[in-house]
């Protein structure tokens, strides 16, 4: 296994150079200290703002939530599933935050709700238009927690970003050839 | 495929986004994330839509009337490929290439997207359907019993709204289908006093005879025929049916008969006649003889005919359809019906238990038209209809037409029609609205919407409802619904049990209808099998009260005008009356006997063409007393000296921007006159002029023979019911030893394998691999090309137009190959049909050549062919001696799919882009995604979970397709065939397509074998 755990967003004042840094693969790899604190400034986190700070580490990492809570069709699909509004919508409702950051967050998403204009993710991953990759099929072979192969330890971003490059064929074909695995091409280009 | 520019088609978007709304400004590029696209969730998640998962819907065709059931797949909310309703007693799962097709009239990119009424300088503008209601209910008060209602949609719910509607105003409705079997009601009536069309079971017949019904291709529910020919015609057990075509052209139908009849339009009856009266019956004076000598057809033919017609029994004769619907064609029928009642058919192989519904027939049209052309009506209203094309100009329809003060058009694309109305009101799409349809007693189909509209269209039915509220009175209060779904669902019993089952199996097929006569059951289709030809059919027989003998001597039809040819128009395969030609599927698919495309022309038989001196592509006008058309000449064996035929479909002035000015229409140059109850299609004679003008003809085809190449191997019906190879078929027909290979080659090729196993084994990881493998038989394939449709539907082909069709550059990964065979020294002519695509050899020849290895072979036996390493040498494409390998010239995937057509494309294929070669794949997205569901249910694939596009499609189920290493497969059970062949075996390719020999009948001039050749007595 070449997984790469990252425990992103660990030292909130040494990111300067997140912003640039993550569209390439980073190898770069910190201790784990506890997660972090919330911030309204989102600059120094790594990946893309998004519309809606949303936490994953707070709703995976300190709620445990599970990944296919949200992602409902990864076990099925070769799609993962993005939340419907009315999902969040449906914890959020009651849960109405505990902090004024996380208060301010969690009204953008009533607002949007309620002006029934769905919240605008910006992506971080995508495989290219030639590949073909079944998540239902990953999820089998390696099991419920093993999002975090190619996504990271998503339970520890307050801000996800990308850990590897899905796009890298090489690093897809290593874990193959680790796992005697198929590696013909019509498994994934057709 | 790196490509950014190409962001006409986004797959990832189009696939990756959820619930997505034009999302994301910027394409994604190729091989890196960098750019910023959004992913938008839904607002409420619809509990039948998995993103990534496709959801399946039943439904029912509206391309013509058969009414076949479909299963539309739907991926993220969008219909994506259109498949046959395996439950369906009619189509039985498979489907034809215009219903296939479907899909691109709901994408079309020319549907009217709002209600427009015309303005003063006679244009349209666009108004608010509140507007055009409003527009609609003003005239209706002023309309009173001067309403008319031309109604082009079959039977049900629907047209009984519009009928109680129309006669609430006070008016009257006439069912129009240009196409309407009325000669055969009529003929009916006079046989037996039914007014009812027949149906007829081809999978029980041994002999077949058809009079110039193309049953085969546009002719009654060709799928339904031709899944029963299939099972009667393809050899099997050592039996066949015989078929035999008696008419004066070689369509497809004829193409697939053992034996064509060549007889000068109209004589056709005088054949029936004659075979008729050759077993006995009295209702006629003809005698093989007589015939023999009015016709030049040798009597010992007919009598030879008549005589197999009664010994191998059930036999089945048929006549209809436009090219046999000349102005005899109530006696051409009517003597078929005395025939089969001769012969003992009735009752068995001809029935009136599932009769289909038909039009008003074309004399209630005609008094509409007179009312019309004398100011007698106010107001009408054209549904689902566009008389202004496929009815003859010299009619004058046009004039009738506009003699109306204000006119309606509820047409989806701007067709001849609607151009001429003063509003229009367009349609939702089939696939878009609710809706059922009864095509025939005993059978309803029920339409759902699949997709939300994709235009601002709206159901004629809200429409009628709205209107009606408008104008209130008398009209308003005769309907309770407030929507059309709502006056259906109460039209279905209001039960939501019986309603949501009928919904999961696409309608009701048997037992009493909502609101139909409980009497009107359906009787077993003739899917069960073949029947023993002596088990008495479960159908009532019908009243047998064959007609006195008025009109005993019936001579040959009389035609308009004095020209040299008789005129014989016939429905093209894929434009039918010409709502295909917006398709660009339907355009692209080659004609399957002519292998034109996007094109339309004049076919003339060598000789002719020799003696007044044209070429192919030469331009020439057709002139005939009631018009006259330029056209280009297309010289075609198959349609007699005496005769020149024209597809219809197309020639549109209107119809959106790829049926518009394409082409001529055959129709301008018929008389309308009414015949004896119907247009009589085949009545006009034509001259032939040259023009000088020459225009190319857009044909597929290479070299139309197969000059000893041994492409598609033909047997007599002896010696495959012996159980001969091709190969010892060949010696025993008297010809010298075909050694394909010599014994060192074999010694080589036994070498070869060795090594290659060895080379197999690479990639394998231990696993024991499948081996994909198909077989086709030759002897139920009828060329009829919805394989072809099927694999552009599903592999996301780009059609590539005219022009480059002229430089051979069509994308077709599945083609219909035609060769000739005979036609010389007076042979009989003989057509036969390949379906060619890539036969994923062992020995590949194209693989070792790619330099890039994009070509190579995959651990379980497919010619894989990788896209994104391709960089276009096309060198592979020059190795493959089966030419299947089809180079992406130019940026076909910007042009093919204007938006919204860009939503039919299946999100599992890749789009491919210019300078990738492409190929067949096996429908590889099929093999993996079975596989993979297979796996996420623990357990092993079974042989039927995979099913490529081509043979899901198949009408006559002649394509088996599984894995060669599963004993139990059916593809291996084929494969064992004795008549099994490789085409080009001698290049020693290893190709995993094994092709079982076409099996024929031999001539009827021969009786020795005729006699003994039925197998089914």
């Amino acid at each position: 296994m070449r997984n790469k755990l990252y425990f992103g967003g660990a030292t909130l004042g040494a990111l300067a150079v997140a912003a640039v840094a993550f569209s390439r693969q980073t190898g770069a790899q910190q201790a784990a200290p506890p997660p972090p604190v919330a911030t309204l400034d989102t600059s120094s986190l790594k990946g893309p703002t998004q519309p809606i700070l949303f936490r994953h580490d707070i709703h995976s990492g300190q709620l445990k939530m599970q990944c296919q809570y949200c992602h409902y069709s990864v076990q099925v699909s070769s799609e993962p599933g993005i939340p419907s509004m009315q999902t969040c919508m449906g914890c959020h409702t009651v849960v109405k935050g505990s902090t004024d950051e996380h208060r301010v967050e969690i009204k953008k998403l009533a607002d949007a709700w309620a002006a029934k204009k769905p919240i605008e993710w910006v992506r971080i991953h995508a495989v290219a238009r030639h590949v073909r990759f079944p998540h239902s099929l990953h999820i089998k072979a390696l099991g419920s927690n093993g999002c975090a192969t190619c996504h990271g330890n998503v339970a520890r971003m307050p801000q996800v970003f990308q850990v590897n490059n899905v796009n890298n064929m090489g690093w897809c074909v290593s874990c193959h050839i680790e796992r005697q695995v198929t590696r013909d091409c019509t498994a994934c280009h057709y | 495929m790196g490509d950014d520019a190409q962001s006409g088609v986004d797959r990832r978007q189009f696939l990756k986004v959820l619930g997505v709304t034009g999302a994301g400004a910027a394409a994604l590029g190729g091989c890196s994330t960098d750019r910023v696209a959004k992913l938008v969730p839904y607002m409420v998640q619809s509990e039948d839509q998995v993103p990534g998962v496709p959801t399946f819907y039943a439904s029912t065709c509206t391309e013509c009337s058969t009414g076949c059931g479909l299963v539309v797949k739907t991926r993220e909310g969008r219909p994506i490929k259109l498949e046959g309703n395996p439950e369906h007693p009619v189509n039985a799962g498979a489907l034809c290439s215009r219903g296939q097709a479907g899909l691109q009239g709901l994408y079309n990119p020319d549907r009217i997207g709002t209600p427009l009424a015309r303005n003063a300088a006679g244009g349209f503008d666009a108004i608010s359907w509140d507007d055009a209601i409003a527009r609609l209910a003003a005239k209706v008060p002023g309309a009173q019993g001067r309403l008319a209602v031309i109604n082009g949609y079959g039977a049900g719910t629907f047209s009984a709204l519009l009928d109680q509607w129309t006669s609430a105003v006070g008016g009257r409705t006439v069912r129009y289908d240009p196409f309407a079997r009325e000669a055969e009601r009529l003929a009916a009536e006079r046989t037996w006093g039914r007014s009812q069309l027949p149906s007829y079971d081809f999978a029980a017949a041994r002999y077949i005879v058809s009079f110039g019904a193309d049953f085969l291709e546009t002719w009654g529910p060709t799928v339904e025929h031709q899944r029963g020919f299939a099972m009667s015609h393809g050899f099997a057990d050592g039996q066949m049916a015989k078929h035999v075509f008696v008419g004066p052209r070689m369509s497809l139908t004829a193409a697939n008969a053992d034996h064509w009849v060549s007889v000068p339009a109209g004589s056709e009856t005088l054949v029936a006649f004659a075979m008729a009266s050759h077993l006995g019956s009295t209702a006629t004076s003809h005698t093989p003889d007589s015939v023999g000598t009015a016709t030049g057809i040798d009597p010992a033919t007919i009598r030879t005919m008549a005589e197999e017609f009664r010994s191998m029994s059930p036999s089945l004769a048929v006549a209809g359809g436009v090219p046999g619907q000349h102005r005899g064609a109530i006696d051409l029928c009517h003597a078929v019906n005395l025939l089969n009642e001769a012969a003992g058919n009735v009752g068995r192989t001809v029935t009136f238990t599932a009769a289909p519904i038909g039009s008003d027939g074309y004399a209630a049209t005609q008094a509409l038209f007179a009312d019309m052309a004398s100011g007698n009506v106010a107001l009408v209203i054209v549904h689902e209809a566009n008389p202004l094309f496929t009815m003859p100009k010299s009619g004058k329809f046009a004039e009738a037409l506009a003699k109306v003060p204000f006119k309606v058009s509820t047409a989806q694309v701007m067709d001849e029609t609607a151009a001429a109305c003063d509003l229009v009101l367009p349609n939702l799409h089939g696939l878009e609205r609710w809706d059922d349809l009864q095509p025939r007693s005993g059978l309803i189909g029920l339409l759902q919407p699949t997709v939300q509209p994709v235009f601002a269209a709206m159901h004629t039915g809200d429409v009628l409802l709205a209107t009606a509220r408008k104008v209130g009175g008398a009209l308003g209060a005769a309907f309770t619904a407030t929507t059309f779904e709502e006056h259906l669902k109460a039209a279905w019993g209001n039960d939501p049990e019986a309603w949501r089952e009928a919904l999961a199996v696409g309608g009701k097929f048997s037992g009493a209808l909502p609101g139909a006569d409980a009497s009107t059951a359906i009787a077993a289709v003739p899917d069960s099998a073949r029947a023993p030809a002596s088990a008495p059919a479960s159908a009532p027989a019908p009243a047998s009260a064959p007609a006195a003998s008025s009109d005993v001597l019936v001579g040959v039809p009389t035609f308009d005008g004095d020209g040299e040819f008789v005129f014989l128009p016939y429905p093209s395969m894929m434009y039918y009356d010409g709502r295909g030609a917006n398709k660009p599927w339907l355009l692209e698919n080659p004609d399957p006997m002519t292998k034109i495309t996007w094109q339309s022309w004049v076919e003339l038989h060598p000789d002719t063409a020799r003696r007044i001196d044209v070429r192919e592509g030469e331009i020439v006008e057709v002139t005939s007393p009631h018009g006259s058309l330029r056209a280009q000449v297309y010289v075609y064996p198959g349609v007699r000296p005496d005769t020149v035929a024209m597809p219809i479909g197309l020639g549109h002035t209107q119809y959106g921007r790829y049926a518009k000015d394409r082409g001529a229409n055959p129709l301008d140059l018929l008389g309308a006159a009414n015949g004896k109850g119907f247009l009589p299609y085949v009545g006009t004679k034509v001259s032939i002029t040259r023009t000088g003008d020459y225009h190319k003809v857009a044909k597929t085809e290479g070299t139309p023979r197969q000059l000893g190449r041994g492409i598609i191997e033909a047997m007599a019906f002896t010696h495959a019911a012996a159980g001969m190879t091709p190969e010892e078929a060949y010696r025993a027909g008297g010809h010298t030893t075909h050694e394909i290979n010599p014994p060192r080659e074999l010694e080589a090729i036994d070498g070869w394998y060795e090594g290659q196993v060895e080379r197999w084994k690479i990639g394998e990881y231990g696993i024991e691999h499948a081996k994909w493998g198909m077989a086709i038989d030759l002897s139920r394939c009828t060329g009829c090309s919805a394989c072809v449709t099927a694999c552009y539907a599903e592999n996301n082909i780009p059609t590539v137009g005219e022009e480059q069709i002229f430089k051979g550059r069509e994308m077709s990964w599945m083609r219909i190959e035609r060769y000739w065979e005979g036609g010389d020294d007076g042979e009989p002519i003989e057509a036969r049909f390949i379906p060619m695509l890539c036969q994923h050899c062992d020995n590949a020849p194209c693989e070792p050549v790619c330099p890039v290895y994009a070509a190579y072979h995959t651990p379980d036996g497919l010619n894989g062919q990788v896209y994104n390493r391709c960089v276009g040498t096309r060198y592979c494409s020059n190795n493959c001696p089966y030419k299947v390998r089809y180079f992406n010239w130019l940026k076909y995937n910007e042009k093919a799919w204007p938006s919204p057509l860009n939503l039919q494309l299946n999100p599992e294929v890749t789009t491919r882009a210019r300078g990738v070669m492409e190929k067949c794949t096996f429908c590889v997205q099929r093999i993996r995604g079975a596989q993979g569901r297979a796996r996420l249910e623990d357990r092993p694939l079974k042989d039927g979970d995979i099913m490529p596009a081509c043979a899901q499609a198949c009408p006559s189920r002649a394509i088996a397709f599984g894995n060669v290493r599963d004993p139990a497969a059916a593809v291996v059970g084929w494969k064992r065939d004795p008549r099994g062949y490789r085409v080009l075996e001698d290049t020693n390719v290893q190709s995993v397509i094994t092709y079982l020999a076409r099996v024929i009948h031999r001539d009827p001039e021969q009786p020795a074998a005729a006699s003994d050749s039925g197998g089914g007595h």
